[in-house]
């Protein structure tokens, strides 16, 4: 036993720091092998589709509308009426999403009690199950009317992609230092512009992001446009009849008991998927040029 | 009223009489009286906290971005007291300038962040426009660095660039005060040389109002310097004299770095 002035041996093995080594080690291989599960689940998925949805996709499933069991029907009104109502959709949630995105990252400062409100609402609304927003619009854009319309789903998928966009856009206005929105005051800037040319600009890569990731939210849902647009068999552009769409023939074509219609539900799967993959490569290079 | 505005002779730029500015309940600066002559070098300094920043917020009225912060008193810039309720805040904004402790560039390329400012305010041609930012560049003598990239994103230069880009975009406008809040403090010597160089020919035209932490930088630049302490203007003087032999007991504690 050494007295209490004696130095202690610096190089001593210590216990508790290899305990800490073995903790760490542990912790990481836990890591990895939830990340390592993840993927494997992800890869499956993607691997059932290819190999389910690539038969079935041909150029006849692009190019012809959908058809009667083994009368050799397409998905092409399928793809234009979801192509058709998402862009809508988003056309139409944009500019409110922006809008009230604005409105909170510049003018409702967290005293602000109309702004606590709108941001928690909008919040709330982001996990509303999208099964209540097309209940919702069924309500009031397809009961009084007396008929499904593609206007309705699209006002459903609006709905959907509102809260996503308010919240991206409000995050990463708030991003901006201050020093900028002072600086852009201090020139004589009305505040306004130094909303629109400064903050809005210097979060344009995000706010991009934003909205393509609401569009890759929104392009597979099934559950808002079932009671909306209800889907369509015939070729139909107009937009206050039903209209097809590929996640709605989807879920009618995957529990038939028809085999061409199975594998066309797989073809749109995949098509969907191969969509939103799309969408995700397009925010990563966004991101990546900001 | 009459009084202020015969105190507000043409060698002074600015004139602060009693002024007091609160941020919500806490009284950060108490009746302070100071005149700033034009076409001088004007240095404020003193301890963090002193309110020497809140005094050259007070001159555009940045202080207006934020509910909760108010000033009382007198400031007069030419015949007019700009903490009236009438003043046109921009068109004030655009004559008084200011340039803030970090560079600023906005997202946008040399140019344009130049344009910026003077198109708020004046409507010019496409040459006028060019002539102008060569001469707000070639003032701040950036123009032989940027002039072949001048629609490149301004957030492509160095930090002292950008902080010369940032003087330049703050006279570009035509101001007759300059305001620079420790615009060195995040640069490098070379580029606080090439700075403090900058302000000795800017002053034939503005009036320039600085603060700054460094007593050097104080020394070197200012013509008149002021001291504050805790929200109180201690003493205000020519540098020599603020640096030599100083009135009060406090400035010279300070100066001396016996405290602060």
């Amino acid at each position: 036993m050494s007295d209490i002035t004696s130095k202690p041996d610096g190089w001593a093995p210590n216990p508790r720091a290899a305990r800490r080594r073995r903790f760490d080690m542990l912790a990481t291989l836990f890591g990895m092998a939830a990340s390592g599960i993840l993927v494997l689940v992800l890869a499956s998925i993607l691997w059932t589709l290819l190999s389910n949805g690539l038969a079935g996709l041909s150029v006849a499933a692009l190019v012809k509308p959908m058809g009667a069991p083994g009368s050799g029907g397409g998905l092409a009104n399928a793809i234009i009426g979801s192509l058709i109502q998402t862009c809508i959709g988003l056309l139409i949630a944009t500019p409110l999403g922006l809008g009230c995105g604005i409105y909170l990252a510049e003018y409702g400062s967290k005293l602000n009690r109309f702004a606590s409100c709108v941001r928690f609402i909008s919040d709330v609304l982001m996990s509303v199950p999208s099964i209540l927003v097309g209940l919702f619009v069924y309500q009031v854009l397809v009961a009084p009317f007396g008929h499904f319309s593609g206007l309705a789903g699209s006002v459903a998928l609006a709905i959907l992609a509102v809260p996503i966009i308010v919240r991206t856009t409000e995050d990463m206005l708030r991003l901006v230092p201050v020093a900028m929105r002072e600086a852009g005051a201090a020139l004589g800037a009305p505040r306004w512009r130094v909303t629109v040319f400064l903050c809005l600009r210097a979060a344009k890569t995000g706010v991009t992001t934003g909205i393509l990731l609401a569009l890759a939210r929104v392009s597979g849902e099934t559950a808002p446009l079932l009671f909306t647009s209800l889907g369509n068999q015939n070729w139909s552009l107009s937009l206050d009849k039903p209209m097809a769409s590929l996640p709605v023939t989807i879920y009618q074509y995957a529990g038939a008991s028809y085999d061409d219609w199975v594998q066309l539900a797989w073809a749109g799967a995949l098509l969907v998927t191969l969509g939103v993959l799309a969408i995700n490569i397009a925010v990563r290079i966004s991101a990546r040029r900001g | 009223m009459t009084d202020t505005q015969q105190q507000a002779a043409p060698q002074n730029a600015l004139t602060v009489r009693n002024l007091n500015f609160f941020y919500g309940q806490h009284h950060a600066l108490h009746d302070v009286n100071i005149d700033f002559p034009a076409r001088k070098v004007t240095a404020m300094i003193g301890p963090s906290g002193c309110g020497k920043s809140t005094l050259l917020r007070v001159f555009n009225r940045m202080y207006d971005l934020y509910p909760g912060q108010r000033a009382e008193g007198d400031v007069t810039f030419d015949g007019r007291n700009i903490l009236e309720n009438g003043i046109d805040l921009n068109i004030m904004r655009a004559r008084i300038g200011m340039v803030f402790q970090k560079p600023t560039p906005f997202p946008m390329s040399i140019y344009d962040n130049i344009a910026f400012g003077v198109r708020l305010h004046e409507r010019l041609t496409r040459a006028q426009m060019d002539e102008r930012v060569q001469d707000v560049l070639t003032r701040v003598a950036l123009w032989g660095e940027v002039r072949d990239r001048l629609h490149a994103p301004a957030s492509g230069l160095s930090g002292g660039q950008q902080q010369r880009l940032c003087i330049a975009r703050s006279i570009a406008t035509r101001p007759e005060v300059l305001l620079l809040d420790e615009p060195t403090s995040a640069l490098d010597p070379i580029s606080t040389a090439r700075i403090e160089e900058l302000l000795d020919e800017l002053k034939e035209e503005f009036t320039i109002v600085i603060v700054t932490h460094n007593m050097q930088q104080a020394a070197r630049c200012a013509d008149q310097v002021a001291f504050f302490y805790m929200g109180r203007l201690v003493e205000v003087d020519t540098a020599d004299r603020i640096f030599t032999n100083p009135r009060q007991q406090q400035t010279q504690d300070y100066i001396t770095g016996r405290f602060g």
